[in-house]
């Protein structure tokens, strides 16, 4: 097939079309090649760290490095000369267009992760913010993973007191950061932007939330149905009382009718009544 | 009167007794009020005194020992309100032109040019019209925004932080007692300020332009608490929409703007004088109206067939064009400022107050198998809309005739307020459908008993504005709620909007009809997924749309209007067949076993409404049987006396006079001349027009219209005006004045013909003649709205005091 095409490259060359080759020129075929590496890294990347998701955190090197790679390629559109036109060749000369693809592919799903929400304003690491949480998020996992290994013997489903008491604390502290989070993301992001932290942290807290609540049953809310029933079976009897007792008590509204001037004659009035009963 | 004679029957006696009344009205009516006085509290057909073909059928045997006890009293003519009476206290507005002298000598004045300011002015009126109902509109959502979110979040507060501790019967009292306590101060300002602002506006509206005056209804006053009202209903919590109250909203602006003033500022602009009017009033009102559906719902097509439907008796192409101009300018003064409120100008993306949002990805097509289960859909909104009317109606009656006290109506709102706070923590507490929080975009994500990361799915139901909640119901995954919640909600939510529809609250309706039809119609399209085992019908959504549509043509039964007022609002044209079939079906059911909620409400407050055409069996009543007589005439050149005494007589009320040829010779006929209406007489006697004075060569102006629209619309009450024993011996000569071509019918037009005189032309009067073209009778509005089918052929209605 490489002969092929050299040989298609020959046959070029000889019927004299020297402006369009399909051969690239050297530097955009360099520029071509970083590409393709760096995606094909930041490709392995995000499906190794899909779940537990580690997005954010481990990809954003190549991420960074891809989009500059790709800058470089879009770059050489404005200024450079006919000669040097890489982005054209590259980018626009046919229908697929897998760079733009692509790259468009990776924008879209970083988007969605929202991995700039937990990274530095520059991009380079994560922020001081997440790095806290992350850490929160370590100890609370350490200090699950401490307390089960006392009873691993014996793992009855109900016998995660020893975790729910221990663990208590850092739960509780990761659970409020998390909120803080939250709610400063809120305050901080326009309406447009969405409300969603980064997909990492989101997907940390989960976890965690579900061991915690799921797995360990810890979170038992204290259910106090009496003192429930008993209050809105009482406003629920407001309404019944109010009602008998404006029906016992209250005037009826009586209206006064009024005679209307009719003609008086018996005639016309027998006519309607045979007509009508 | 022996107890035998009156067991024979009911119906049989009664009309005896009516014969009798009828005989000499002196003869005291005993028994003919006896079913009504007798009755308290239970449903009982009054006897009217000409009642065509109604048999009542009542229990004999109850009624006989308190009969016994009535048979003395001499004026027993009262009886509890029923929805058979037309009231004594509304008038019809004048939409006939008096082609008076003055009016003859204004149009010759006015040249052609100013004519065409005229009308420009008519253009700039409605532009305003348009903005300042949009902006009325965006002030309300806005506020009702805030204020609801601040509500929600102090609840949502208080209750995770009691879930934790235990301790949730306070949250739920802090929850009701913020309910009712908001909704006090909304009831107090209706119940004590302005009772017309109840409700939502659309059953006076319609009376509006039908030609009824109802007092109050376009007052500023009004408008300012309506406003409040509404958002005060809707951040107390109530099953309440603010959609319907913007219907008014704008009309009142329209009749406030186009009038150039405000009476109850006592401010004059001196602007826009030319439109004081009724008909001109109404034409602006119309247009109000329609910019006011369009603020509401983002529709103005809907808006403009909104009034056109109702109001507009003549389809007058360039009022058509007009109010839609004043539509646009509604929604897209809405449409801009929210969006530059949400922060992203220009981007225009919210044109209505509810947004349904978008319905156009591609499962949320249709297939034509999937038209007859619409139309099924149309069957159940038909029904179940006919079984809220049928409660709704027991209901108000209920409220008539027990809680008329302003203290009591403020009392129920807020039972009903800390119900229905009460009935969605229960639910919310009861519900055990957990959804994850992630990818879901819930507002106020109440947690309770749900792990850590869910929330409570029934919460987004019931804890939040029911705008919100449609807007949910139709547009949340699949899956997002599971059928027992959906089930539950429909249940409850049903019965507390039928609670709350008719509370002496400003609230309106829509809203809550659409989110119980997207209720059920979500848990239609659940079930229907799940019985076809296929995922064919996937999308619960676009049956959710289709049941909302269902059940809001089932409550209020419009046609046309809603039907575009959907499509628009979903923004999708293919969807206008289905809503259409379902809209139309729902009608037709529902109207099976009762009729619409506004109509149904217009009937209990005895407003004698005329519908389109008259009742289908009238044709052998004549203008004979119809017309009031003897009728009260004034001659040409009249007695001032005569004048002041017949318009002091506070037994006959009445608002327009016959004026008859002023003949000394009585044996000569006295043929008809022309019309003269009270207000017009009042304007002259406050002016003093009497022939002698001229005579005296008194330096007096001329009367101009002008004199007459001042006074307009609120022209003083006869009492105020002091006329001292002189001038009682004056002269005064109406030929001048009164309107000398008035419509008149012969004693033998049938009545569906006078009805149709009367309602194409708007009348207020028409004048019955013999053939010697001598006043016989005098029909009037109330006159014709009395015929009605009822269920057992034509009945009437009686004429009552309220």
């Amino acid at each position: 097939a490489l002969e092929l095409a050299e040989e298609m490259v020959e046959e070029l060359w000889d019927a004299g079309l020297p402006g369009d080759l399909p051969e690239l020129e050297p530097e955009c075929r360099s520029l071509l090649a970083a590409f393709a590496e760096g995606s094909a890294a930041l490709t392995g990347c995000l499906g190794r760290r899909a779940r537990p998701v580690r997005l954010c955190q481990g990809c954003h090197g190549h991420y960074r490095r891809l989009l500059a790679e790709y800058g470089s390629i879009a770059r050489a559109f404005g200024n450079s000369s006919e000669s040097h036109n890489c982005a054209k060749s590259i980018l626009t000369s046919d229908r697929l267009q897998i760079v733009v693809t692509l790259s468009e592919f990776f924008n879209e799903t970083w988007e969605a992760a929202n991995c700039a929400n937990c990274l530095k304003n520059n991009s380079e690491g994560l922020s001081n913010s997440t790095e806290e949480f992350l850490d929160l998020f370590n100890k609370s996992l350490t200090c699950f993973e401490h307390n089960l290994q006392g009873q691993a013997t014996d793992l009855s489903p109900n016998n995660y007191t020893e975790v729910c008491k221990n663990c208590n604390e850092t739960y509780t502290k990761l659970n409020d950061l998390y909120n803080h989070l939250q709610r400063m993301n809120r305050q901080g992001g326009e309406a447009a932007h969405s409300a969603h932290l980064c997909i990492d942290v989101e997907d940390a807290m989960n976890i965690t939330r579900k061991l915690w609540s799921r797995t360990f049953n810890c979170s038992l809310p204290c259910s106090d149905t009496v003192p429930v029933i008993a209050v809105s079976s009482f406003i629920l009897f407001l309404p019944i009382v109010f009602y008998l007792s404006s029906f016992l008590h209250s005037k009826q509204k009586k209206r006064i009718l009024i005679l209307p001037k009719r003609i008086q004659s018996n005639a016309s009035l027998v006519n309607i009544q045979e007509k009508y009963s | 009167m022996a107890n035998v004679a009156k067991k024979v029957s009911w119906s049989g006696r009664d009309r005896d007794d009516d014969e009798d009344g009828r005989v000499g009205e002196t003869t005291p009516l005993l028994n003919g009020t006896g079913p009504g006085a007798a009755g308290s509290g239970r449903q009982l057909t009054p006897s009217s005194f000409l009642r065509i073909g109604q048999l009542s059928n009542v229990d004999l045997n109850e009624d006989i020992h308190e009969l016994e006890t009535e048979l003395p009293r001499q004026h027993p003519n009262e009886i509890p309100h029923n929805e058979k009476l037309l009231s004594l206290k509304y008038e019809s507005l004048d939409y006939d032109n008096s082609e008076n002298q003055l009016f003859l000598e204004e149009e010759r004045r006015i040249n052609h040019a100013a004519f065409r300011t005229v009308e420009i002015k008519r253009w700039v009126i409605c532009a305003m019209i348009g903005i300042l109902t949009g902006l009325v509109a965006c002030f309300i959502d806005i506020v009702v925004e805030n204020l609801a979110g601040l509500k929600y979040r102090v609840v949502k507060d208080n209750i995770d932080k009691f879930t934790a501790k235990g301790g949730l019967s306070f949250s739920l009292l802090l929850w009701a007692t913020l309910n009712a306590s908001v909704v006090m101060v909304g009831s107090v300002i209706v119940a004590f300020i302005e009772p017309v602002a109840a409700g939502s506006g659309i059953p006076q509206i319609k009376c509006y332009l039908n030609g009824v005056k109802i007092p109050h209804v376009v007052r500023l006053k009004t408008l300012v608490i309506k406003v409040c009202g509404v958002i005060l209903s809707v951040v107390g919590g109530l099953a309440v929409g603010k959609e319907g109250p913007m219907i008014h909203s704008g009309s009142v602006i329209a009749a406030g703007i186009s009038q150039g003033r405000s009476t109850s500022l006592k401010r004059d602009f001196k602007i826009f004088e030319y439109f004081r009017r009724d008909t001109e009033k109404r034409d602006f009102v119309s247009a109000g109206a329609a910019a006011g559906v369009s603020a509401a719902f983002g529709a103005p097509v809907g808006g403009v067939l909104f009034s056109l439907e109702e109001g507009a008796s003549f389809w007058n192409q360039f009022l058509t064009w007009r109010i839609f101009f004043a539509s646009m300018i509604s929604t897209f003064t809405l449409n801009s400022v929210l969006s530059v409120y949400h922060g992203n100008a220009w981007d225009l993306s919210s044109p209505g107050l509810i947004n349904f949002g978008r319905f156009d990805s591609e499962k949320m097509g249709y297939t034509i198998q999937e038209i007859p289960i619409f139309i099924f859909m149309g069957v159940v909104g038909g029904i179940l809309g006919a079984l809220f009317n049928a409660l709704n109606y027991w209901l108000t009656m209920f409220r008539i005739r027990y809680i008329h006290r302003p203290c009591l109506q403020v009392v129920e709102a807020m039972l009903v307020a800390a119900v229905t706070a009460t009935v969605g923590f229960v639910m919310i507490y009861c519900s055990r459908d957990c959804q994850p929080i992630q990818g879901s975009s819930v507002a106020y994500p109440l947690q309770l008993f749900c792990a850590d990361g869910e929330y409570n799915s029934m919460a987004t139901a019931f804890f939040n504005t029911p705008e919100k909640s449609v807007v949910n119901l139709f547009h949340d995954p699949p899956g997002s709620y599971n059928p027992m919640t959906l089930g539950m909600f429909t249940l409850m939510y049903f019965f507390l909007a039928c609670w709350t529809y008719g509370l002496t609250v400003s609230a309106g309706v829509f809203i809550p009809s659409l989110l119980i039809g997207a209720a059920w119609g979500r848990l239609f399209g659940i079930s229907l997924s799940y019985l076809t085992k296929g995922s064919i019908w996937a999308d619960p959504g676009k049956y959710a749309l289709m049941g909302a549509a269902a059940q809001l043509g089932g409550i209020v039964r419009m046609t046309l209007s809603l039907t575009v007022i959907m499509m628009e609002a979903t923004g999708n044209v293919t969807y206008g067949f289905p809503i259409m079939l379902v809209l139309m079906t729902a009608k037709i059911v529902g109207d099976y076993f009762v009729e619409g909620l506004y109509d149904m409400h217009i009937q209990l407050q005895s407003v004698p409404f005329l519908h389109w055409e008259a009742p289908v069996t009238s044709h052998s009543l004549t203008a004979r049987e119809v017309m009031s007589t003897p009728v009260t005439c004034l001659r040409r050149i009249e007695r001032v006396g005569t004048v002041v005494d017949i318009l002091s007589d506070t037994s006959s009320n009445h608002n327009g006079f016959p004026v008859v040829e002023s003949n000394p010779d009585t044996t000569q006929v006295a043929g008809l001349r022309g019309l003269i209406l009270r207000s017009q007489l009042i304007v002259l006697l406050k002016h003093k027009v009497f022939v002698e004075r001229a005579n005296l060569n008194v330096v007096q102006r001329r009367l101009k219209l002008k004199d007459f629209r001042d006074a307009y619309p609120r022209f003083p009450p006869i009492q105020s005006i002091h006329v001292s024993q002189d001038e009682r011996d004056c002269m005064i000569d109406l030929s001048e004045f009164m309107n000398p071509s008035p419509y008149t019918v012969p004693q033998e037009a049938s009545l569906p013909r006078v009805f149709k005189l009367f309602r194409a032309l708007g009348l207020r009067h028409l004048v019955v003649v013999d053939n010697r073209n001598e006043v016989v009778g005098m029909v009037t509005r109330k006159d014709l709205a009395r015929y009605r089918l009822g269920k057992e052929g034509l009945e009437e209605l009686s004429l009552a005091q309220t």
